[in-house]
């Protein structure tokens, strides 16, 4: 009985396509034959236009530039030679090598080929009075990205071009379309979904000369939302421009929210010219150039931060209560371990907690590092945040290398006393990015409250909450209290590292940092800080890429914070 | 009588692979998007799906009997590692890599929700169960109990997301639960439940199924994606008219028109070079197989054979029918091959295991 029913709903079913068939086929088969003969629909994608990127201040730090696209109808032309010598004249581009161009991407006769991209006005205009000679001759306008800032905070912002293979596949389910414009590093990369309208278009009928006849369907598209950062375009031209073309990195970061104001890596790229089509020689030097400049050296390089980890140190060593803020050590000028020597910069002699870190004592870090043990210096510099993501919201960052004694014992290498006294002063293994650093320094000067550095302030018109939270890191207050006397030391007292930065109108405190690389080359030049200027209290620092003396960097940060201050943008 | 069933699925079986792979040979003739080698790959298959064919016609069907839950559990394993190893990441994670071969458990499922379904409800018999169990206890071991069990995978493929396929286990249940007797008025509650429950459903689905699911109801609402598809195959399908534009001739599918037009929607190939003579006969075909499959069911005297057979059935037929409809408009698209003729190996695979069986009991059905 029950099959029954069965049987007969699937009769019933069959019954039913094959109505439907005889429907489609059969009564409306003249009207989709005749369709399908002239294909006479035509599909015209209307961009959403993506979403701008501003300052902190308003100042537009990515825009949108009408752009004019010239397409081809196949179905259209009369006469392809003509066409294609026509449109070789007036754009400047082999015949040969358009005509490729056009056979490559020729789809359908009835789906338009865009031959050329990004043309400019005036060769608009031109075609476009010629139009009428040339059926099935087109030109779209667009829209193209355009960065008025150029180089400075390429970094931060990224560029926009075509969708890579690998992530179509990856984000196809979720409405990627292959030939589909997206963001790339940086903040367009990251807050891609947000900047990315949605793409609409018209489905018109045609008649046999191409013009419309009636309008089948419309999406409407929508506008991408604009987004506005933390970033202060003043900073970053400041930056930049201090920098010149030197290998390195400015970080500056509102010690009270997080928010980052300069991100600057540099040597820097013009990512205009990813926008730009048919610039692939361009690109291929950027992406070939010994000094990276595609590299973000703030989030992505990673080094070692020299006797910069001191104060990690210091704070491990206090906090531990293996030493006190009045212990000493005596520096004769090196420190002998197993006949091997470890040496130091000056005699120092006797030298007390806060003027090893305003004398940058190796000798004193050798000892107070033998003290502790590796295992603590471990804990308290990844507290600090060193070893870890900052998560900060642009993509690909790297977390960057905190070697630990016990795993060691999985690989070959052991961990000896040795590594320790390297580990102790910020060689060895360790690495760290620009804005661990930053991040670090923030934590010291607050006196352990944790931020979320971040770079963008809204979204549209929604103010952007997510990275509000604070942390407050389980270490004294006195810890950093002493630790600060130490780093102010360093700016004032008149034998410190970074004296040069003993400015009359800023309160400069920080730690300077000289990590060396690999033999032949120069040393990385570092100094972290912070600074309390007039509206903000900011951590910062400045980065050389192998650029000698930790001193150089002083002289950057220096020029840096009065620069800033003249233009009073803290 | 008895060989005549085994012969007509046999005969019914090869028809339409032949219908599909020439169909196939047409979708991937000259064509950039589509490479030929689907072909060849297609047509290995089909000649190693009549071995297994063959073998899995001679294997005593009761044997799976025994197997059933182990399978099924085991299949539901597979699907979670699916979800937590797929292939990739963040798009659709459907496929796992079984000794460098390609698989897609959720087309396994298939089989084992039946071979499950059909143990489960073979071992109860719910009219004779007088009043040793109340009323409640009796819908719990006959609904609620195997319904739960089936959401269960069921949610494991949603959340691939592949709503087609979750949707057709769904399907399964419900004509084997009707079939397994369940008493008219819980029957008809349940469904009424879901209906219920639809507009809530709605919110659990992903943009681009709720996208596909307007689009429907309206294709012109996105004429640059699905809704393009839509109107496209209708196209296609439509000016073949009566007798088809021929083989290798579609205008729509040789210039490219259609995206996936060697999977979901060959039949628009089918269609448009056959005209509606082709799609008939494809469709008697289908109508034909299963026909031989409800006349199986009837004749098998075991309930656990008659079970798999009717679950068999009906996954052919709401397969076919969906599938043709989904090209046609009438039904939204949701991904569902069409058995035998579209490209994919799993699918494939899992249709000619289940003409196996029925093959199978259609030898059997005489021993008891």
């Amino acid at each position: 009985m029950r099959n029954k029913i069965i049987r007969l709903v699937i009769f019933g079913l069959f019954a039913v396509i094959t109505v439907e068939l005889f429907y489609v086929q059969i009564i409306s088969g003249r009207r989709y034959y005749h369709l399908s003969k002239h294909n006479r629909i035509r599909i015209v994608p209307l961009e959403g236009g993506r979403g701008r990127i501003l300052d902190r201040n308003g100042k537009i730090m990515a825009d949108n530039r009408p752009a004019y696209h010239v397409m081809v109808m196949p179905q259209d032309i009369e006469d392809i030679k003509m066409l294609f010598a026509f449109l070789s004249k007036v754009l400047n581009v082999e015949q040969k090598i358009m005509m490729r161009r056009y056979r490559q991407k020729k789809l359908t006769p009835f789906t338009p080929v865009v031959v050329a991209q990004n043309i400019e006005r005036k060769k608009a205009m031109e075609l476009e009075e010629h139009k009428y000679r040339f059926p099935g001759l087109m030109v779209q306008e667009g829209s193209k990205r355009f960065y008025p800032s150029h180089k400075n905070s390429a970094h931060v912002l990224g560029y926009v071009g075509r969708i890579s293979q690998a992530k179509r596949e990856r984000y196809q389910e979720y409405g990627y379309t292959p030939q589909m414009i997206v963001g790339h590093l940086g903040v367009e990369e990251y807050y891609d979904d947000h900047l990315r309208g949605d793409q609409g278009g018209v489905q018109i009928e045609v008649n046999s000369r191409g013009k419309q006849v009636r309008l089948l369907s419309l999406k409407d598209p929508t506008k991408g939302k604009d987004i506005s950062l933390t970033i202060d375009s003043g900073i970053q031209s400041i930056s930049q421009e201090i920098l010149e073309e030197r290998r390195g990195a400015i970080v500056i970061m509102d010690m009270a929210n997080g928010e980052v104001l300069g991100l600057t890596s540099s040597p820097s790229y013009d990512p205009n010219d990813f926008v730009q089509r048919d610039n692939a020689k361009k690109l291929s030097v950027l992406f070939s150039n010994q000094e990276a400049p595609l590299l973000n050296r703030t989030i992505k390089g990673v080094f070692p931060p020299g006797s910069v980890f001191k104060v990690p140190v210091a704070v491990s060593a206090l906090e531990s209560k293996k030493i006190n803020a009045n212990t000493s050590f005596m520096c004769e000028g090196h420190h002998t371990l197993g006949g091997i020597r470890f040496g130091c910069t000056h005699v120092h002699r006797l030298q007390n907690l806060v003027e090893s870190l305003a004398h940058s004592c190796n000798v004193y870090y050798y000892r107070a590092g033998l003290k502790l043990g590796a295992d603590w210096i471990y804990k308290y510099a990844r507290l600090l945040g060193l070893g870890r993501l900052t998560h900060i919201d642009l993509p690909y960052e790297k977390k960057g290398k905190l070697p630990h004694r016990r795993k060691r014992l999985l690989t070959a290498r052991r961990w000896y006393t040795g590594d320790t006294l390297n580990f102790s002063i910020g060689q060895g293994d360790i690495l760290t990015t620009p804005l661990q650093l930053v991040r670090m320094m923030a934590i010291v000067a607050s006196e352990g409250t944790m931020v979320q550095p971040h770079v963008v302030k809204t979204i549209g018109k929604h103010i952007v909450k997510d990275h509000d939270f604070k942390r407050q890191i389980k270490i004294s207050k006195d810890t950093f209290r002493t630790i600060k006397k130490g780093l102010r030391a360093t700016v004032t007292d008149y034998s410190g590292t970074a004296h040069v930065l003993d400015l009359k109108e800023i309160y400069v405190a920080g730690k300077t940092g000289t990590a060396q690389s690999s033999r032949d080359k120069e040393h990385h030049a570092w100094f972290v800080g912070y600074a309390k200027g007039e509206t903000k209290n900011v951590a910062f620092c400045v980065f050389l890429e192998h650029g000698g003396s930790s001193q150089n960097a002083c002289v950057l940060a220096r020029k840096l914070l009065l620069r800033m201050k003249e233009e009073s943008l803290i | 009588m008895k060989r005549n069933l085994t012969q007509k699925i046999w005969i019914y079986t090869t028809l339409i692979i032949g219908m599909g792979l020439l169909a196939l040979y047409s979708a991937s003739f000259e064509n950039v998007r589509v490479p030929h080698k689907i072909f060849f790959d297609q047509l290995i298959c089909a000649l190693g799906g009549m071995v297994i064919m063959y073998l899995f016609g001679r294997v005593d069907y009761r044997k799976f009997y025994d197997a059933a839950y182990i399978f099924y559990v085991l299949n539901i394993l597979l699907l979670v590692w699916v979800l937590v190893s797929g292939r990739d990441a963040l798009g659709a994670r459907r496929w796992i890599d079984i000794a460098g071969v390609n698989f897609q458990p959720s087309e396994l499922t298939k089989l084992s929700l039946i071979l499950f379904l059909g143990r489960y409800f073979s071992n109860r018999r719910p009219t004779l169960s007088f009043d040793l169990l109340s009323k409640t206890q009796m819908l719990w071991r006959n609904l609620i109990w195997p319904f739960i069990l089936t959401a269960g995978s069921m949610l494991l493929i949603f959340k691939q997301p592949d709503l087609g396929t979750s949707l057709l286990l769904l399907g399964i249940f419900i004509v084997m639960v009707f079939s397994a007797g369940l008493e008219y008025r819980y029957f008809l509650g349940f469904l009424g439940g879901f209906v219920a429950i639809a507009p809530f459903a709605w919110k659990v689905l992903k943009p681009y199924q709720k996208d596909r699911l307007l689009v429907f109801l309206n294709p012109n609402i996105d004429p640059l994606g699905a809704g393009y598809t839509i109107i496209q195959s209708k196209i296609a399908v439509g000016s073949g008219q009566i007798f088809g534009k021929g083989w290798l001739s579609g205008t729509q599918n040789q210039l490219n028109f259609l995206p996936e037009r060697h999977t979901d929607f060959i039949f628009s190939v089918i269609g448009e070079e056959w005209g509606f003579v082709g799609a008939l006969l494809l469709v008697y075909f289908y109508f034909a197989l299963i026909k031989c499959g409800l006349d199986i069911a009837d004749q098998v005297k075991d309930k656990f054979g008659t079970l798999v057979t009717i679950g068999i059935v009906s996954i052919l037929t709401l397969q076919v029918i969906i599938n043709i409809g989904m090209v046609m408009g009438v039904f939204p698209i949701v991904g569902l091959t069409l058995p035998f003729v579209s490209y994919g190996r799993s699918s494939f695979l899992i249709f000619i295991i289940m003409m196996g069986f029925l093959i199978n009991l259609s030898k059997r059905r005489t021993i008891f």
